[in-house]
């Protein structure tokens, strides 16, 4: 089938040569999106290419908005910290608020946990 | 470093490959900036969290137009529900980049593989200009002979 050379050609690396935009493992975007819930429905063989591309520009975001918070710390090295104020300075970034919180950081956006565990 | 961390986490067994995250970061970034590791892996962590939720809010585009496949539109329109609607415009071009490059590599992969619409299309638009040469060919004969009877003098 078409689509599985195009898939192999990815996986090893870029098709017809292209440098630029980077393609991420269309499989593995297949199996993340299949686990994402109970009852996924098929995936047509396109959607994970433009998931790769979604996937580009939102990190690429995440990335400029937490090297922002980085240089105003007058740092060079990009930190949690900096990803977790990225994150709780963006409005659509709010689903990753438990992501960033776990990691161990004081996060003044999960006040409901903490109030939860002084009342027990 | 634990072992786990390298092959993922153990709660997503699936997780996208370092090396081209790495990259995609790097490139955003001055050359003289660091990333810690482990904020190399909280960003990758976030973008498996970013399909999760794609994914999930597709699954719910695919169902209310009841089809059975997610279709790229779908994602289209999940990412604009989600306050992504920015990166539509360029997800779609890399989309449709990606349609052209995938087509013209199945057609020099051979023009009689099946799968590619464009392909039956191409043979049938082939066939036809074949149709056309050899008519072409036949018609130039009988209009008038090309060639009067050679001029002796001009045979060498």
């Amino acid at each position: 089938m078409r689509q599985a050379r195009t898939y192999s050609g990815i996986l090893s690396g870029g098709i017809s040569g292209r440098t630029g935009p980077h393609l991420l493992p269309l499989a593995r975007i297949k199996k993340i999106m299949k686990k994402s819930g109970d009852d996924v429905k098929m995936i047509s063989g396109e959607a994970p290419i433009v998931f790769s591309k979604a996937c580009e520009l939102f990190i690429e975001e995440l990335t400029q908005r937490s090297w922002m918070v980085t240089m105003r710390g007058k740092r060079r090295t990009l930190n949690k910290e900096d990803v977790t104020s990225a994150v709780i300075a963006t409005d659509i970034f709010d689903f990753l608020l438990n992501l960033v919180s776990d990691t161990g950081n004081s996060v003044e956006a999960a006040p409901l946990e903490m109030d939860i565990s002084k009342s027990s | 470093m634990e072992p786990m961390d390298i092959v993922g986490k153990s709660k997503e067994d699936a997780s996208l490959p370092k090396a081209t995250m790495t990259k995609i970061i790097k490139e955003m970034l001055p050359p003289d900036v660091r990333v810690a590791r482990d904020t190399q892996d909280l960003l990758i962590e976030c973008c498996v969290e970013f399909i999760n939720l794609i994914s999930s809010e597709s699954n719910e585009v695919c169902n209310r137009e009841e089809k059975r496949t997610i279709a790229p539109e779908h994602v289209l329109k999940a990412l604009g529900v989600l306050g992504f609607g920015e990166y539509i415009e360029e997800v779609y071009a890399a989309y449709e980049q990606h349609k052209i490059e995938t087509m013209q590599d199945s057609l020099k992969g051979g023009k009689w593989s099946n799968g590619a619409e464009m392909t039956e299309e191409e043979a049938v638009a082939e066939q036809q200009r074949m149709f056309a040469e050899a008519r072409a060919r036949m018609n130039g004969g009988a209009v008038a002979p090309k060639q009067p009877d050679p001029d002796p003098s001009l045979e060498s």
